[in-house]
């Protein structure tokens, strides 16, 4: 039960005061006193027009009281106005009001106390000041008042009524150091202080009469199982380091007779055991990012996707580009090579060769026009213009053969039959000589070199080291490069001999790519690495570049830009811009540039090669959506 | 500030008004503006009918309210403002679309037949409504540009260019509708992939894959002009049955580092190239030497010049088309660019009659329609095409031409009567 309070001030009962207007104007205009200064007049205070408002005769005693609470319903609505004197019945309204204000609620239904937040002030200093008002022209003019107030005072500090606080001068005062001639080595062991390890406070499984869940259940205690399944496991695959238990107390715990040797444990531990400090060196992270220039400084590199090349039905494997830009070649596993002019992206002839492609190389030469293609189990020679190309299979040695009839028409001019079914094929920089590649685990015949003029063929190795992944030609030197699963062996041509083995620190190579230049290597591999090799420097990488998501599938250089790139399954092409500077002492500069997307993920493959344009800064990409993509 | 002093005034004598300055409000665009003409116009003459105007203040025309394109270029507000008004460029109207059998490399107009080279290897001429004329076929490769070399009376010569390497002289007679090849110009290396015929039309240029330009005379004979054979080629090639009497270029411009993508004639003495080696040199004809090199940074795929403006435009795989000044010396000074391309501009072309107006086409599929005092934003876009667009072309009779992957060349007619103005 509440009883209304003689204050009027708040809304609702000012709205019970306007209920109160409509039918007579008994207002008390006493204001909020204590209504017991009225106890003993028969009023109780004035109206507006100072009239007395006389008590209303009240003649109900104990009794009539109680009866009154048994009988009437509407007995516990009814409060007493201390101020009127008379007897007020709550309405529906009031009850409802008092009860939310009696659960700390709002007064009000419609107010929502939850509203979201809305932060005028933050701790974000925003560039717009929150008023741009100009300082006042008063806050650049000494103040008046001040400069009274101080001029008094310095006069009275001239006329001698005013002394500056004396400062006490006793040494010995109520504070002094108590430890300051105290031997400054034992002061040094107190500040060294370490505090002992704390160890973890005890929970309810250490407890001597733990809750019921915390006891280990049926299952988990195996109890028919001997040992119990705790003993079986290893100390590292425990739950609990101990089994819980339930004790009627405390004394019963079989650990209490060892508790103080386990304390004297613990501290001839803590004694013997020295700890030591360490010092952690504070480094601002900012300080360990070298220093890069941006990209932006880097011009000319691919930057937006430009030309689409549709037409594959299958997942293009390889391309390349003519010597003189204007041509590009693609081999995709729908059994067909394609020939798109660069700059229209119109595909100018396709030759259906019976078998999926692996690989495509033009010519580097610029005066003959002929295309390299490795067809599954089979290699071919395409000249362009019209073209050649060069398939393989029997065994034991390679078969030359002459392309006839149907096929010449086509362009095919060359076939060179191979024992095993290859997987790429590259040409020396002269273009007379190609590698071709046919990885195989069990023998020595992994690569073979043809030379186009004598139509004949070599295998170089004479053992096995490994699988070979793919293999390139110094683009000036004779040297080799053969790319087996872990490492790079660099072999010398002339001398037949391995001049360097490079470690990739990757576990499977997929792609290798010379620099123009010749000193520098980079291989891809199918663990997401991209790893940069400065022949000069060293036979570990140099650097190793793992912004790639999944496994890199090809690599390339830029012939005259310093730029490279690397295509990987996450359907991306990175652009790297690499400086390779000729002064040996300085190391290359290696800088991400752009992050090149477009190509779709078809069958958890994305981008399967990556080759330059052989002038201009772009870069063109194949990939498992049947496309190929020009990037500008 | 809510009201500005402006002055109108404008070249077109149709629509003179006084001399005197108006206060108009900061905030009134083009179409309030252009009321405001209209109501003096009215005023001045009962019988005018509305005309839209457009308006530019220093040369710049009025695309926002007047008090932010003021803001913009930094002119002051409390001075008397001149702006000049012309009469609103319409929309140029589609007219007819010729379908082909296959891509289109290139169109050339002129006022009454349309010439289109086709990657089908054949060229072909059209009328100007659209109907089918002629088909020329004689290359063994993909036709890339194509030129109208003079008419006299009922027959015309025409220039065909070709990834054959060679160029076509073709007379052809309009009347008895046959074509014939005259001459077969051999010497290129490299797939011929722009030609330019000089204002006279007896000579024409013409640029390749090979990095050279080679200039040649385009007046028919009667005689084949020798040419050396390199002594181990083997003779196989040539046995191929040829059409055409043999000639050889007259002169060979070489300078270039890479593919020539782009040639034209500014005057008769001078022949202007564009290359993917990102420079546009200017040729001296007379003495073979190079007089101007324009370096830009990216590849550059067509050029035009307007004698009206005396501009070089070009269109680069950059997206934006620069105007070059090629009088300037050495320098390479773009004067303005214009960007609204979303892929490579691969076509520009100005207008034969209009200083101001250039028309460009691209790979984003669109023709846009550019005035250079509204450098921000073309006048209209062409949204006809459906797939690449690779050549644009206009006529003197208010038709503009453009072709593309989509084996469609649309003719559209452009409001001719700024040219009257």
């Amino acid at each position: 039960r509440l009883e209304a309070s003689g204050s009027h001030r708040s809304r609702p009962s000012s709205v019970l005061c306007v209920m109160h207007l409509e039918y007579k104007d008994i207002r008390n205009t006493v204001g909020n006193i204590p209504v017991e200064w009225y106890k003993d007049f028969p009023h109780i205070g004035y109206n507006l027009d100072g009239k007395k408002i006389y008590k209303p005769i009240r003649n109900k005693d104990e009794l009539d009281d109680f009866l009154d609470k048994m009988e009437n319903p509407e007995y516990w609505r009814t409060v007493h106005d201390k101020q009127t004197g008379s007897d007020i019945v709550l309405s529906d309204d009031q009850v409802e009001l008092v009860n939310r204000l009696q659960r700390g609620q709002f007064g009000d239904v419609n107010f929502n106390e939850y509203e979201p937040m809305v932060e005028f002030f933050s701790s974000d200093v925003m560039i717009h000041p929150i008023t741009n008002r100009p300082a006042d022209k008063r806050s650049f003019i000494p103040s008046l008042t001040e400069k009274e107030k101080v001029s008094k005072l310095v006069h009275a500090i001239k006329m001698g009524w005013l002394k500056p606080r004396r400062v006490e001068d006793d040494g010995r005062g109520r504070y002094y150091d108590l430890w300051a001639s105290e031997d400054s080595s034992i002061l040094a062991r107190h500040r060294m202080h370490l505090p002992a390890p704390k160890i973890p406070l005890p929970g309810h499984h250490e407890s001597y009469n733990p809750p019921p869940e915390y006891l280990f259940t049926d299952e988990e205690n195996c109890i028919q199982t001997h040992p119990p399944l705790w003993e079986q496991q290893d100390p590292g695959d425990r739950k609990l380091p101990f089994v819980p238990r339930k004790y009627s107390s405390l004394r019963q715990v079989p650990a209490f007779s060892h508790f103080i040797h386990e304390r004297f444990e613990r501290c001839l531990d803590l004694y013997l055991c020295p700890r030591q400090r360490k010092m952690r060196v504070n480094v601002n992270p900012e300080d360990l990012i070298p220093q890069l220039p941006k990209p932006k400084d880097l011009q000319p590199f691919p930057t937006t996707q430009s030309l689409v090349y549709r037409g594959h039905s299958g997942l293009v494997r390889s391309i390349s580009v003519s010597p003189s830009g204007q041509w590009l070649a693609s081999g995709s596993d729908d059994g067909s090579v394609r020939f798109w002019e660069v700059c229209s992206s119109r595909c100018m002839k396709m030759v259906q060769v019976g078998g999926a492609v692996k690989s495509v190389a033009w010519n580097p030469n610029p005066s003959v026009c002929l295309l390299a293609v490795v067809i599954l189990s089979s290699e071919r020679l395409l000249s362009a213009q019209q073209e050649g190309e060069e398939p393989a299979e029997g065994n034991g040695s390679v078969v030359w053969s002459e392309a006839e009839g149907e096929e010449l028409n086509q362009g095919v001019r060359l076939k060179i039959q191979h024992p095993k079914a290859v997987h790429q094929v590259v040409w020396h920089a002269k273009g007379d000589y190609l590698a071709s590649v046919m990885p195989d685990n069990t023998s020595h015949l992994q690569v073979y070199i043809h030379q186009l003029s004598r139509r004949r063929s070599q295998n170089p190795f004479s053992r096995n080291k490994g699988l070979v992944q793919c293999v390139s030609f110094h683009p000036i030197r004779p040297y080799f490069f053969v790319a087996t699963q872990r490492s790079i062996r660099i072999y010398n041509l002339v001398k037949q001999e391995m001049t360097k083995k490079l470690q990739a620190n990757s576990k499977w190579i997929s792609s290798m790519a010379v620099h123009p230049g010749g000193d520098h290597v980079i291989c891809g591999s199918y663990d997401c690495k991209l790893s940069w090799f400065d022949l000069d420097l060293s036979t570990k990488p140099y650097k190793m570049l793992r912004h790639h998501k999944k496994a890199v599938r090809g690599v390339a250089y830029h012939r005259l830009y310093p730029l490279f790139a690397s295509a990987s399954d996450d359907g991306s092409v990175i652009v790297c811009h690499g400086t390779v500077y000729n002064d040996l002492l300085q190391n290359p500069l290696i800088v991400p540039v752009k992050v090149l997307r477009g190509h779709v993920m078809t069958h958890d493959l994305g981008v399967l090669d990556v080759t330059f344009h052989p002038t201009q800064p772009w870069v063109f990409s194949s990939g498992a959506d049947a496309t190929i993509r020009l990037f500008t | 500030m809510s009201q500005i002093q402006a002055r109108f005034f404008t070249e077109d004598k149709r629509y003179v008004v006084d001399d005197v300055p108006f206060s108009i409000p900061a905030a009134s665009e083009v179409q309030e503006l252009s009321n405001v003409i209209n109501k003096l116009l009215e005023a001045k003459n009962a019988s005018h009918s509305k005309v839209e105007f457009d308006f530019l203040v220093r040369g710049q025309f009025l695309r926002t309210s007047l008090s932010a394109h003021m803001e913009t270029e930094s002119i002051l507000t409390e001075e008397v403002v001149e702006i000049e008004y012309v009469e609103r460029i319409t929309a140029p109207e589609p007219e007819e679309c010729m379908m082909h059998d296959d891509w289109i490399s290139s169109a050339d107009a002129d006022a009454e037949w349309i010439l289109t080279g086709s990657y089908d290897k054949t060229a072909r001429i059209w009328s100007t409504e659209g109907k089918p004329v002629m088909t020329v076929p004689g290359h063994t490769d993909v036709v890339k540009d194509v030129a109208w070399v003079k008419r006299e009376g009922l027959t015309s010569l025409l220039l065909t260019a070709s990834l054959d390497q060679t160029v076509l002289l073709w007379e052809w007679n309009s009347e008895r509708n046959k074509v014939e090849a005259r001459h077969c110009c051999r010497g290129h290396a490299g797939s011929v992939d722009t030609i330019s015929v000089d204002p006279t039309g007896t000579k024409f240029c013409s640029g390749s894959w090979d990095k050279m330009l080679k200039i040649w005379s385009a007046v028919p004979t009667d005689e084949q002009d020798e040419i050396e054979e390199p002594a181990d080629r083997p003779r196989k090639k040539q046995k191929t049955q040829q059409l055409g009497l043999t000639r050889t270029p007259l002169m060979t411009l070489s300078g270039h580092s890479e593919a020539v993508s782009s040639v034209l004639w500014c005057d008769s003495e001078e022949v202007c190239s564009a290359s993917w080696d990102h420079t546009i040199r200017i040729w001296d004809v007379d003495t073979g030497g190079m007089k101007t090199t324009l370096t830009g940074s990216k590849v550059f795929n067509c050029i035009s010049y307007s004698p009206l403006c005396r501009r070089l435009a070009s269109g680069s795989t950059d997206r934006h088309i620069r105007l070059w000044d090629p009088r300037t010396k050495d320098g390479s000074l773009v004067l303005l660019s214009l960007t609204s391309h979303t892929g490579w501009v691969t076509a520009v072309k100005w207008a034969p009659s209009h200083e101001h107006q250039l028309v460009s086409g691209s790979l984003d599929n669109l023709i846009k329609l550019w005035d250079t005092r509204s450098c921000k934003a073309p006048l209209y876009d062409l949204a006809a095409h459906e797939d690449k667009v690779f050549c644009v072309d206009w006529t003197e009779s208010g038709l503009m031409l453009s072709g593309g992957a989509d084996n469609k060349l649309y003719t559209y007619r452009y409001s001719a009567q700024q040219a009257e103005a």
